[in-house]
């Protein structure tokens, strides 16, 4: 056994477990549903579910209506997330010298949540599948060549790199919007109106990306957020040229295509794995689908997905569209869809002879309009805003971040870290109640990092230029608050 | 052997093995179950402050602290430094000796054995185990156990009922440690279960107190420290010897002390800033108990410590010998927390963790009033009647130049007020002592004495970085109820956590808001600031305050803090910045 020795040489592990399986001894091996690395021995496979579902149950002697969350050691993290009842995801990190204090619990905690998310998101709930197939077959195939094609994005060389002090002016889980001018938002609503109406009596929901951000939806918060999320890892026009250079505030501007993995050649489609890069494709008509090549080899129509949306509670088929930088997800409700692909054609038909013109004048103007990928850098601030409840977030441009000392990076992550956990605290003191926080440091390398939460929004900001004293550091905030925030951060 | 009679010798002849062992478990008995009457009269002070709100008192009074004494001194074979054993051997001391260990040969004195109720042990909620859920429900539990599992120390519970807990807190350490590697810390919700190894000794926090990682692993380390205060390192030799060994019955009857410490952890900034703090006196008094201290170091004492509660009147050491600030507050506590101390002279073994954690000191201590105590630390096991000596030498020069009448005086008077921050740093001299202060500002400070001080600074707390000493002020109306002020220092302790973290810190200053306080720390190479304020408070004019405080401190530290023969000529004026 051993935590230190796992078998993937970065030392990362991920596993998925259920604790509702495996329950008799020498069974215990049912209990595990998914675990990265596949090639890990069994032993240490259980080995490492075993400490997990210890800490779990001890934890709850004391702790019966808060989830374990971590497990800090000396060379290891490991973090924790139930996403569903008793279903539990965990993420290993070895710690070395260089990246001991590297991550930020919560943002390895983002990434098991993403993965859940998008998981239920094309395959539905984990337990649903359990129950469907008791032996979990169908949950563990699911589940491998998910999360397998999932942590692809995070290959570095060879080894798995998750987001460490460096991206501490991200926030996973949140959509990135583009501000568009008044004229331009009536252009961008009169197109949703069109797209709405592509079926005729049902109103379909759409998603409007230009790049890498969002421009318009008509889902909840939650669902917006998972769609969004799945667009700009795959579908937005970097994405779907991931050689091509290009940038992204989600991520690096180079990406790894995911490589061969141990089941992609026994063509599955995309609707079997939405993660899959190499599958998807921008055909001549303007829509991205599943690897036509090997669909029309077979002699088959390229099947369209069907998403779960949990806050919309609907099933619903995505239509991707694609114009020049504008990527448009049109959604139809699977319910109102009797005749399948069929209808699809139909939808899409409608959707070009009624939406074009509005698409490509959109196109245009957004085009026109476009900073560019500095577009919301803020000359002397480096930040990240956030507003929790809308799922939103704006940072300034990784380039731009990167430009900050090492010292101030580790700063800010140490400060963010001490914010989770006042949130948290927060949250379980009074949920309806938003409490404000601000903490201003200027570090030994003479950088101010500071976090302030106002009104449930939370704006974080690294200032290597901010002034010898604590007021000029807090007069450049409240300039920045009034200037690009509405004062949302301002004292008064 | 009858524990009404125990053997007066201190320091006795080392006994055979076998004998010692018995003698050992005897003892330790005695310690536990069998406590002589005088232990139990302590005055009980339920402060009902600590970490939980609901029923968890603390006594600031021990009583099994004395008889434990015993239980430690009559170490096993091998316990103490090899090298001492054949030291041991010394005059019987006189029944007078006062020798903690020997407590329970004054029942005959005592004629009132009234209260002979396990007090400490209700405080233990020794009904409780991990299937209750009040135990289950407790905000701070700390455990000690021995790395095959056996408990040491529960706080709440008796130990020998966790038995099965303390086996599943090993398990999951020793599964970490045998994959090379060390559990820190587990956190589920506003839980966190912090993990310490010490060899074969595994110390465990779980609280709900949201106290950060860092200031509760200074709190496990500092129950180590208590640890090997009574026992020290060489008692690992006992699990080399035997894994299995069962070391609460050498720690039987020190519950009070480590309840006194975890009592401390939620009221002494000492704990969190591995600092002292002094008594304010005025310097020529200090100066007049220092030289007599001094003077006795000189003739062969190792340190000599006069303290008034916690607070450090003056301490000495011979030549190069420095005391750790860590070591000071887990003497004092020892001391404190053992009623036996306060009622005659003693002379016990005990062991500066910080200093030497492998060897026993022999510790003088006697108490001139309820407050004020000489501790004489020496090597020699035999000094006793050299130390009685000093003592009286001593007590006569505190008497002579009323040193005692000033120390008491301080206690009820000389506190820092945030009310008495002068409004202009000039006009405060250095030699005025602090309460002439408050008269001079008290008419133009009287609208915000309902608030704090000026500028709604309504505490701090400041070190000085050479001096290894802190100086806090008094807690004003706003933050007048124990919890409020438990709240306050666990925000300091954050605060500090935040400032001093290992990897990115020390930061240079630090402003934190939220709904309780306006915080700020500062951190020079000469001292470190931390205060509160109003949350309403006006950022410039915190900063402002800051300063003057900082200003005030300066202006006052003749008083305030004790200077050592080097630090005396050590020029303190430095550059001051503004934050």
């Amino acid at each position: 056994m051993g935590l230190s020795s796992a078998a993937a040489g970065d030392g990362t592990q991920l596993c998925v477990f259920d604790l509702r399986r495996g329950q008799q001894e020498g069974q215990e091996l049912d209990k595990i549903l998914f675990f990265h690395p596949a090639d890990c021995p069994i032993l240490l496979q259980l080995s490492v579910i075993g400490l997990c579902e210890g800490i779990v149950t001890f934890t709850r002697i004391f702790s019966p209506e808060e989830d374990c969350e971590v497990i800090e050691s000396e060379k290891h993290s490991h973090v924790f997330y139930q996403a569903e009842t008793d279903i539990w995801m965990v993420l290993v990190v070895e710690k070395n010298k260089e990246n001991e204090l590297a991550w930020r619990c919560n943002a390895l905690h983002g990434i098991l949540k993403e993965a859940h998310s998008l998981f239920a998101m094309f395959h539905g709930p984990i337990r649903t599948l359990l129950d469907r197939q008791p032996s979990a077959e169908l949950a563990r195939g699911h589940l491998r060549t998910f999360i397998t094609d999932y942590l692809s994005d995070f290959n570095v060389g060879k080894k798995l790199q998750f987001p460490t002090y460096r991206d501490s002016l991200k926030e996973r889980g949140t959509v990135q919007m583009l501000t568009v001018s008044r004229e331009v938002a009536l252009d961008v609503q009169s197109l949703t109106t069109v797209l709405g109406s592509c079926l005729g009596n049902v109103t379909c929901q759409s998603l409007v990306l230009f790049e890498d951000l969002l421009v318009s939806t008509t889902l909840p918060p939650d669902d917006t957020l998972n769609l969004y999320t799945y667009a700009v890892l795959r579908l937005t026009p970097r994405a779907l040229y991931a050689n091509a250079s290009s940038w992204s505030y989600l991520r690096k501007g180079t990406s790894v295509s995911a490589g061969p993995t141990s089941s992609s050649s026994n063509g599955t489609t995309a609707g079997e794995r939405p993660l899959l890069r190499d599958n998807l494709s921008k055909g001549k008509d303007g829509f991205v689908a599943a690897d036509f090549a090997a669909t029309e080899a077979r002699g088959a129509v390229p099947l369209t997905p069907i998403l779960w949306f949990q806050q919309a509670e609907e099933r619903m088929y995505l239509c991707i569209y694609q114009h020049k930088s504008l990527t448009i997800l049109l959604l139809v409700p699977a319910s109102s869809l009797i005749n399948g692909e069929e209808g699809i054609a139909h939808v899409k038909k409608q959707m070009l002879e009624n939406a074009s013109q509005k698409i490509v004048t959109v196109e245009q103007k957004l085009t026109r309009g476009w900073g560019g990928e500095n577009a919301y850098h803020v000359s002397g601030y480096r930040y990240l805003l956030v507003d929790p409840e809308r799922r939103i977030s704006r940072a300034s441009p990784p380039g731009k971040v990167t430009t900050l000392a090492k010292d101030s990076l580790l700063a800010l992550n140490m400060l963010r870290q001490e914010v989770d956990l006042e949130k948290s605290r927060y949250k379980r003191g009074d949920p309806c109640h938003d409490k404000d926080f601000e903490a201003c440091i200027r570090t030994k390398n003479n950088a101010w990092v500071i976090a302030k939460i106002s009104r449930g929004r939370e704006l974080y900001m690294a200032l290597e230029k901010g002034g010898e004293t604590l007021l000029y550091a807090s007069t450049a905030v409240e300039k920045f608050s009034n200037r690009y925030c509405e004062g949302a951060f301002s004292t008064d | 052997m009858d524990p009404h009679n125990p053997n007066p010798t201190p320091t006795d002849a080392p006994s055979p093995p076998a004998e010692s062992a018995a003698r050992l478990a005897a003892l330790s008995l005695r310690g536990t179950r069998d406590l002589p009457p005088d232990f139990h009269t302590a005055e009980i002070h339920d402060l009902d402050d600590d970490d939980d709100d609901d029923d968890e008192g603390y006594l600031t009074a021990a009583s099994r602290g004395g008889s434990s004494t015993s239980a430690w001194k009559e170490a096993p074979e091998g316990l103490h430094d090899d090298d001492k054993d054949g030291d041991d051997v010394s005059q019987p001391s006189p029944s007078s000796s006062g020798y903690a260990g020997e407590r329970g040969s004054s029942l005959d004195d005592d004629p009132d054995p009234e209260p002979a109720q396990d007090w400490p042990r209700d405080k233990k909620h020794l009904h409780e185990d991990d299937a209750s859920s009040s135990w289950r429900k407790r905000k701070k539990h700390f455990f000690i156990l021995s790395n095959s599992g056996k408990p040491i120390y529960s706080r709440y519970g008796d130990e020998h009922k966790l038995a099965g807990f303390s086996a599943t807190l090993q398990a999951i350490i020793s599964f970490v440690e045998n994959s090379g590697d060390h559990i820190k810390f587990v956190r589920a919700g506003k839980h966190q279960i912090v993990f310490l190894v010490k060899g074969p000794i595994y110390l465990v926090c779980i609280s709900c107190t949201e106290e950060s990682y860092e200031g509760l692993r200074g709190q496990l380390e500092l129950m180590y420290g208590q640890l090997l205060l009574i026992l020290t390192k060489s008692v690992n030799r006992c699990f080399e010897k035997n894994p299995r060994f069962d070391m609460a019955t050498l720690l039987g009857g020190t519950d009070a002390v480590f309840q006194s410490l975890i009592h401390a952890f939620s009221w002494n900034p000492a704990t969190f800033l591995h600092a002292y703090t002094c008594l304010p006196l005025a310097q020529s008094t200090r100066q007049a108990a220092s030289a007599v201290l001094q003077d006795v170091a000189d003739s062969g004492v190792l340190f000599v410590l006069l303290m008034c509660e916690h607070k450090v009147i003056s301490l000495v050491g011979a030549q190069k010998a420095t005391l750790h600030p860590d070591d000071i507050l887990l003497l004092a506590n020892f001391i404190l927390s053992s009623e036996s101390f306060r009622t005659s002279e003693s002379f016990v073994p005990i062991c500066l963790p910080r200093y030497n954690p492998m060897a026993y000191l022999h510790a003088y201590v006697h108490f001139f009033d309820e407050h004020t105590y000489v501790a004489l630390l020496t090597t020699r096991s035999d000094a006793f009647y050299d130390l009685k000596d000093s003592r009286a030498r001593i007590q006569n020069v505190l008497l002579k130049s009323n040193v005692l009448i000033e120390v008491q005086r301080s206690l009820h008077e000389n506190a820092l007020c945030v009310e008495d921050l002068p409004t202009d740093p000039s006009s405060q001299s250095a030699s005025h002592p602090p309460e002439s202060s408050r008269d001079m500002n008290s008419q133009s400070l009287s609208s915000e004495m309902a608030i704090g001080g000026p500028g709604g600074l309504w505490h701090f707390i400041y070190k000085s970085v050479y001096l290894d000493q802190f100086v806090s002020s008094e807690f004003p109306s706003p933050i007048s109820n124990k919890k409020q002020q438990k709240r306050l220092y666990k925000a300091y302790q954050k605060l500090y956590a935040s400032m001093h973290d290992k990897a990115t810190g020390p930061h240079k200053t630090q402003y934190r808001r939220d709904e309780d306080y306006v915080l700020f720390c500062w951190i020079t190479q000469d001292f470190e600031l931390y205060a509160a304020f109003n949350p309403l408070a006006d950022k410039t004019q915190a900063i402002k305050m800051c300063n003057r405080v900082c200003q005030w401190v300066r202006d006052l530290e003749n008083e305030i803090f004790v200077y050592g023969e080097s630090a005396l000529s050590w020029q303190y004026h430095r550059c001051w910045g503004g934050i």
